[in-house]
């Protein structure tokens, strides 16, 4: 099987300085100043275009987010891993001198399977059962068309079925249905009721397969940024300086035979050329004239379901009991905790994460009630741990400029009809964002590269436009 | 079940072609979903029901057919 980041990218990513002037004068506005926005801002103002960014919210960033734990301390409230293969990621890390830290942490981890937890270092599952789903889940994936999923064989079929009816008459050992949606939930922030196999299958294989997807040490939750992956977004902005607009969500994007006008709550801008990086349900969101020849999301296409939790401890005392922080429940509301702890030794953290099913429910509560079940768990998990100092919860679902995390999940019939247009531009609108990108869509990296591709596409269609 | 058989599939579960009788998986790399992967192989190939405990037991392929002809 070939691994996406194994083969040579598909779209040149220029360093930010390496780019030469090459569109002078060309005026281009990116709608959102999350990684796909703001690298293709970057890319595009090396290039020599005039660039604004316009963000709804008061800072930049989409779906990264940084919460100070401690002074000094930042933990990641959405989006924080990468791996090796991520390179588009790792040579922005080192274009603006941004480290690394290893995510992975020594010890037995804890499991809440049924019954009281239990100190281990595999569930207590049967490995022949998980053995046999996740070599169907890898049949799945390797059949996929990686660069075009909806002209894999059968599209039709895997397209119209949803994961959690494939699990249903395929998974017959109970241990594999119980860590079927813990899979889903932690690899995709995904309820398999909400997506379709084939999106399972692409999103496995996108990622580099179930292996590389879902491994810490060798796979891609390999590290962490350190000081946080909002890091990222943050100095890209800064290099950009006023010409990111906060504050101010895009309500409209109209076009004419001269140009293209960006209409937002309190202001416009007019430009040549428009970059759309948002979510495919926040693009709907926007009135488009002329309007798009299709929708970007579909009927069924869902929020992806992740609300995330910190527990703040005065240092990773779980460390000093031979645990590594990690664990997996099947009962909610945390279905895994993860050691988090900034590097520096500022602050122990404990990151919980509610996902799928279990998200849309957590997400229902009023807050006290979240951070009063999380705690609960914990102290259920960790018996041996004081109560956490602070617990912070990031509701992504209900977030109004995000609609979901990690990614939009493609529901029965959105690959078929969707996915041929993902990236087509319409007249002088084009389109970035992690849902553009078919390699490691739904990470980091995929919005990257939809950023790098994006601004790679605008230089060649545009760039002649002053002459 | 042999010892070649179950080199083939330490092979193949790690995509390594430099496995001995006495390549220990979890120092290769191996990890718990590549050991389940192992684990279900075998027993479709042979039968036997192994758990996470016996590979910890017997990490290499000549342990773990000893450990396969000793449940025959």
């Amino acid at each position: 099987m070939s691994e996406p980041g194994t083969r040579a990218p598909g779209v040149k990513a220029p360093g930010l300085r390496e780019a030469g002037v090459k569109a002078p004068g060309l005026k281009v506005v990116v709608v959102g100043a999350g990684l796909a926005g703001l690298t293709a801002a970057a890319d595009l103002a090396a290039s020599g275009a005039e660039v604004t960014v316009i963000e709804a919210r008061d800072r930049v960033g989409g779906r990264t987010h940084g919460i100070e734990v401690a002074p000094g301390g930042w933990a990641d409230a959405g989006a924080a891993y990468l791996g090796e293969r991520h390179t588009a990621l790792t040579a922005l890390l080192a274009e603006l001198d941004l480290k690394t830290t290893p995510a992975t942490v020594g010890g037995a981890a804890r499991f809440a399977l049924g019954g009281e937890p239990v100190t281990g270092r595999f569930p207590p599952l049967s490995a022949v059962a998980l053995g046999g789903l996740f070599d169907a889940l890898e049949e799945l994936a390797a059949a996929v068309r990686p660069d075009a999923p909806w002209l894999t064989p059968d599209a039709a079929r895997l397209d119209a079925t949803t994961a959690a009816d494939w699990a249903e008459a395929h998974l017959t050992h109970p241990d594999a249905r119980l860590f079927f949606p813990l899979f889903a939930g932690e690899m995709m922030a995904a309820d398999p009721a909400d997506v379709s196999v084939l999106h399972l299958a692409f999103y496995l294989r996108s990622g580099g397969g179930l292996r590389y997807l879902n491994a810490f040490a060798g796979g891609a939750q390999e590290d962490r940024i350190d000081g946080g992956a909002h890091q990222v977004c943050l100095r890209l902005a800064a290099r950009l300086g006023d010409r990111v607009r906060l504050g101010e969500p895009v309500r409209a994007v109209h076009q004419d035979d001269s140009g293209v006008d960006v209409v937002t709550a309190t202001g416009s801008a007019r430009a040549d050329a428009v970059v759309v990086a948002v979510p495919p349900s926040l693009a709907d969101a926007m009135e488009f004239r002329p309007g798009l020849p299709a929708p970007r999301s579909g009927p069924r296409t869902a929020p992806g379901c992740a609300v995330k939790v910190h527990l703040v401890y005065p240092a990773p005392l779980w460390r000093e009991q031979g645990l590594s922080g990690w664990s997996v429940s099947a009962e909610g509301p945390l279905l895994s905790t993860v050691d988090d702890s900034p590097a520096g030794g500022s602050a122990g953290v404990l990151t919980g994460f509610v996902t799928g099913a279990q998200a849309k429910a957590f997400a229902a509560l009023p807050p006290r009630e979240q951070a009063g079940r999380a705690r609960a768990q914990v102290a259920r998990l960790f018996p041996g741990l004081p109560a956490p100092d602070a617990c912070h919860v990031t509701d992504w679902l209900g977030d109004d400029y995000s609609r979901g995390c990690y990614a939009a999940l493609f529901g029965p019939g959105d690959w078929l009809r969707l996915g041929p247009r993902l990236t087509t531009p319409h007249q002088r609108v084009h389109w970035a964002g992690t849902e553009t990108s078919t390699e490691f869509f739904g990470l980091m990296e995929g919005a990257i590269r939809s950023g790098h591709r994006v601004a790679a596409e605008i230089d060649a269609t545009w760039r002649h436009i002053h002459d | 079940m042999d010892v070649t058989a179950v080199s083939d599939i330490f092979r193949r579960v790690l995509e390594n072609p430099e496995i001995t009788d006495d390549s220990d998986f979890f120092v290769l790399g191996g990890d718990s979903l590549l050991a389940t992967r192992v684990l279900s192989a075998i027993a479709r190939d042979c039968g036997a029901e192994l758990d996470f405990d016996d590979f910890l037991d017997a990490p290499t392929p000549a342990a773990l057919a000893k450990k396969i002809a000793s449940l025959a």
